[in-house]
């Protein structure tokens, strides 16, 4: 076969590109045209994405402190009651003895923001400055991030049902406050930052770094 | 298009070119450079993905109309379906949080049955399918956005976190509710885009009425 790739080429450089819907390949000339299969605008990396990944990942960095300092609900009962934030009902919970629900609720809506917004900014620094690091760590580390960040709408929902399941007048009743306003923002914005990102563009600076291993695949030996 | 190589693909993550080869059915082929799984074969994917969407379809229903959870303290009780979520948050000012939780628990799952139902019908009957790829489009691009087990962690929690306060009884919408998560994720293992692109271009060769 003439034009047979090299084992480090990526399809952008050998010419070709990938329609990101319906993964046919393409010649690279046919960019900004529509894919005759399924007719998504072809485009060889997601348009703009180091800018709208970086802007949604700021954004939602920002609105993570009201997010966790604004309460997210308040329970009253007989007149009594006082708001809560994220924290404070994790808190409320270990203190109770429920640890494993406690630790639940503490991953979905702490830890598991937390970390994916560190990933995503060490991915974004790794693409922006051309850091040379394990790229294959790096996209591993994204698949991850990409999978659990929906998890933490957890909170959210745990709002939702506890303020329409507890209305009972002046014997108890639960509102929301704008906390959960904020959470779910940056929920909904490390989505967004996540699908902008290009994982293509942690390969396209340091090719050199990681090999293809021949085990895999016949072609490469 | 016409004249691209048949024998190459490119990986979806790291761009890598390769050589296509052929995969036996319970083979998977994976990128050698990022590891990402690249193409794999489905058997009967259509069919399956037919009878998990009708299922899916006809679970929603009692899920979505039924309570989830109904709370008595005092001689008074209060039920909840899902949609009461979304419309008690709303009357409490927060419409942000009440919206999305319309969207993820409600109308992205419905969404995708339906899609997932117009794809495997059409192609299984082979019907004419002039919104193929719109219906194609909209579940590839909503993958994720339903989370109604996410929405069923909640309700353990919110059971748990009310249960020494409370009376609280487990509805047949509860039941429904976690019928139909296990249908939708099966139907999320069965759904094998490369697959079903290529039996849409096939389909497409055989129907005149597309396009």
């Amino acid at each position: 076969m003439t034009d047979s790739p090299t084992a480090f080429r990526s399809a952008r450089d050998s010419g070709y590109l990938l329609c990101s819907d319906c993964e046919k390949l393409h010649y690279l000339s046919q960019e900004g045209l529509h894919c005759d299969r399924c007719g998504a605008r072809l485009h060889s990396r997601i348009a703009n994405s180091m800018s709208i990944s970086w802007a949604c990942l700021i954004a939602s960095i920002l609105l993570f402190l009201p997010a966790n300092l604004l309460p997210i609900m308040t329970f009253t009962t007989f007149g009594q009651g006082e708001p809560s934030t994220i924290l404070g009902g994790v808190l409320h919970l270990l203190e109770e003895d429920m640890l494993m629900i406690g630790l639940i609720v503490l991953t979905a809506s702490i830890v598991v923001p937390v970390l994916k917004m560190i990933a995503l900014t060490i991915l974004l620094c790794t693409v922006q400055f051309g850091l040379q690091t394990n790229l294959r760590q790096k996209t591993m580390m994204f698949r991850i991030v990409e999978w659990i960040g929906r998890w933490s709408m957890l909170d959210i929902f745990v709002i939702g049902i506890l303020v329409a399941l507890v209305q009972l007048g002046s014997i108890a009743h639960i509102e929301g406050n704008h906390g959960a306003t904020a959470f779910a923002i940056v929920v909904l914005l490390t989505m967004f930052s996540a699908i902008a990102f290009d994982t293509r563009l942690i390969w396209d600076n340091g090719i050199s770094d990681c090999p293809p291993d021949s085990t895999d695949h016949k072609d490469d030996q | 298009m016409q004249g691209t190589p048949k024998h190459l693909i490119a990986c979806h993550e790291c761009d890598l070119l390769i050589e296509r080869v052929v995969n036996q059915p319970d083979q998977d082929v994976v990128c050698p450079r990022c590891h990402a799984l690249l193409y794999y074969t489905t058997l009967n994917s259509i069919e399956r993905l037919l009878a998990l969407s009708i299922a899916g379809l006809i679970l929603f229903i009692p899920a979505n109309l039924f309570p989830i959870l109904s709370l008595h303290v005092f001689g008074q009780s209060q039920s909840e379906i899902i949609l009461q979520s979304a419309l008690s948050l709303y009357e409490g000012g927060l419409e942000v949080v009440a919206l999305l939780i319309l969207l993820f628990a409600i109308v992205v799952p419905l969404i995708q049955l339906i899609a997932l139902f117009y794809i495997s019908f059409t192609l299984h009957y082979r019907w004419e399918g002039r919104l193929l790829r719109q219906a194609m489009h909209s579940y590839q691009h909503l993958r994720g956005w339903g989370m109604l087990e996410i929405f069923l962690l909640g309700v353990l929690i919110s059971i748990i976190k009310l249960k020494d306060i409370a009376d609280l009884e487990v509805g047949l919408g509860l039941y429904s509710l976690a019928a139909l998560i296990i249908v939708i994720t099966l139907s999320g293992i069965f759904f094998n885009p490369h697959q079903i692109w290529h039996q849409i271009d096939l389909h497409r060769k055989q129907s005149r009425f597309y396009d």
